[in-house]
């Protein structure tokens, strides 16, 4: 069996938080009796990755993803549990394991504001202890790759969004890390954008065979890339496998959309599932999965269609029925 | 400002508080100097970078970060000895004053004292940037410790002018080793017998703090947050 280049086990993170009664009173009287509250920003994860794997962490705001992360690359240490990460553990910040991952955080950047990109190239360069031959073709290729060679020069502060995201993916590139952990990579990008940042990510985890954990908030992201997923919510893991078998496992309807011929009444489809959507000519129907064929069946034997197609429900919004029932569960 | 102020009051007086007026110009330039090379310090930020999380990205590369914090500070000294040798520089060309220069055995061992001193007030720099694990409020009893640093370690006036009883106690703390002793040496004012004592003081306050450093920010980093990054 393939050892996993990434293993958590039973990962646990608690944050103290202190809890400000409003107005001035409540400010007076925090100075001799202050409410703390132990908030399990993650709780009881375990998870292995494979060499390779593009995985997606998918949760709403505040269900632990970004803690995951911060904690797989040694920046916050855990409350406890056990984490491994490319055989080292992560808190002991070894500089050879350093030297074999990123972190790109979408909100956040390690570019020097007032400088050119290339600086902190450079920088990293001397950080990193990357040859100078290996530093200039890798950085040739990544360059060209997001298409950036008029930009690197220029100082950081004065880039649009997309092309500084696209500089921060370079500096966090430049010394090949064998592991990425991608935090919201394309968070406030146009589409275009996005789709060149995902596609440019693909490549380099078919190049590079490089391990990836992807966080976003953007299905496509996660359609795009990630054939595995792992849905957090409130810190525990709730769904760790394959993304087309949330389709399955979650979504309870399929989507029948068919167009008439002739005029059809509303009273005359009620019997074939649940009405979404409905003019003379056209209709849109939630017809229960295991049914769909069935329902598709008799439409077209009893109506006058000519067209009929059925689709699955879009991803987003069986995963928002998912945290949806958690939260209703929780 | 402080070299109108002692003029006017060596007027008519030869000596003052055990110091001579070329005494007093020289302890006023080379304090100037020290200023800017032990006092002056480009980590006055450091807490609020820790608790804003902003030293995450220093965390993950593969380098220390008090490797990297020591640089930053050695850049910042550059920048402000060469500002100071200019400004003394002028002062000295326009007033021309009399200027006591050590033995080259004593420069050579004001110079290590100088490290000495500049190691010290880094290590208490990293010392206040540990206030930002735990707290958003770090800049009063920052500024408190610097007003207490502005008395204690001679910047303002030598130590020698205060009362016994406070020299005594000053003397068991690290302060006067961020620019009073040095100038002492500088002005010869050292008796040779205590040379040795003072060098280990030093070495003694860089190793205390060094080791609550190390206590501190390995705490620090189990209760870090990394927020907003």
């Amino acid at each position: 069996m393939k050892k996993p280049i990434i293993a958590v086990k039973n990962l646990h993170k608690h944050f103290t938080v202190y809890k400000k009664q409003p107005g001035l009173l409540g400010s007076i009287r925090s100075l001799w009796k202050r409410k703390y509250e132990t908030v399990a920003a993650v709780d009881g994860i375990s998870f292995s990755i494979n060499q390779g794997e593009v995985v997606g962490f998918i949760g709403q705001n505040g269900a632990g993803k970004t803690t995951t992360l911060k904690m797989l690359s040694g920046l916050l240490y855990p409350t406890s549990g056990e984490i491994s990460v490319l055989g080292h553990n992560p808190w002991d910040r070894e500089s050879v394991f350093q030297k074999q991952f990123s972190l790109v955080l979408g909100q956040k950047n390690q570019l020097w504001w007032d400088l050119p990109a290339m600086e902190t190239f450079l920088l990293n360069q001397a950080i990193y202890d990357i040859p100078e031959k290996r530093f200039r073709k890798t950085l040739n290729k990544l360059v060209d790759l997001l298409d950036v060679a008029d930009v690197v020069q220029v100082q950081v502060r004065k880039l649009s969004l997309g092309q500084r995201m696209k500089c921060e993916l370079i500096a966090a590139l430049l010394h090949n890390p064998k592991v990425l952990f991608l935090d919201e990579p394309t968070i406030g990008l146009d589409v275009v954008m996005q789709k060149t940042l995902r596609d440019f990510i693909a490549e380099y985890n078919k190049e590079f065979k490089a391990t990836v954990i992807l966080t976003s908030h953007y299905m496509d992201d996660v359609k795009e890339l990630c054939e595995r997923v792992i849905m957090i919510d409130h810190g525990k893991k709730i769904y760790d496998g394959l993304l087309s078998n949330i389709i399955s496992k979650y979504a309870r309807n399929k989507t029948l959309s068919v167009i008439f011929s002739k005029p059809v009444a509303k009273k005359s489809l009620e019997k074939f599932g649940t009405i979404k959507d409905w003019s003379e000519s056209a209709a849109t129907l939630l017809v229960p999965r295991k049914d769909a064929t069935k329902q598709a069946a008799k439409l077209l034997e009893s109506l006058p269609v000519i067209d009929l197609n059925i689709e699955e429900a879009p991803l987003e919004a069986i995963i928002r029925e998912v945290f949806g029932n958690k939260a209703k569960d929780a | 400002m402080a070299l109108s102020v002692w003029s006017v009051l060596f007027v008519n007086q030869e000596t003052l508080f055990s110091y001579n007026r070329a005494e007093m110009i020289s302890y006023i330039f080379v304090a100037a100097l020290l200023q800017g090379l032990i006092l002056a310090t480009s980590l006055h930020g450091l807490a609020q970078r820790v608790y804003s999380g902003e030293i995450s990205s220093l965390l993950l590369k593969p380098m220390s970060l008090f490797s990297y914090l020591a640089i930053e500070e050695v850049a910042d000294k550059a920048r402000n000895v060469l500002a100071t040798i200019i400004e003394s520089g002028i002062l000295l060309v326009l007033f021309q004053p009399q200027i006591v220069m050590p033995s080259s055995g004593a420069l050579i061992l004001f110079l290590l004292w100088t490290c000495g001193g500049v190691l010290l007030n880094f290590l208490f720099s990293l010392l206040f940037g540990t206030l930002g694990f735990w707290s958003p409020e770090t800049w009063g009893p920052k500024f408190l410790f610097f007003i207490f640093l502005d008395f204690s370690a001679g910047k303002l006036f030598p130590l020698n002018i205060l009362p016994v009883w406070l020299q005594t106690m000053l003397s068991f703390t690290p302060f006067p080793y961020l620019t009073f002793m040095q100038t002492q040496l500088f002005l010869d004012k050292v008796p040779v017998g205590d040379l040795l004592k003072h060098s280990f003081l030093i070495l003694f306050w860089v190793a205390l703090l060094a080791l609550l450093n190390s206590l501190l920010w390995k705490r620090g980093f189990k209760s870090y947050a990394a927020q907003g990054q």
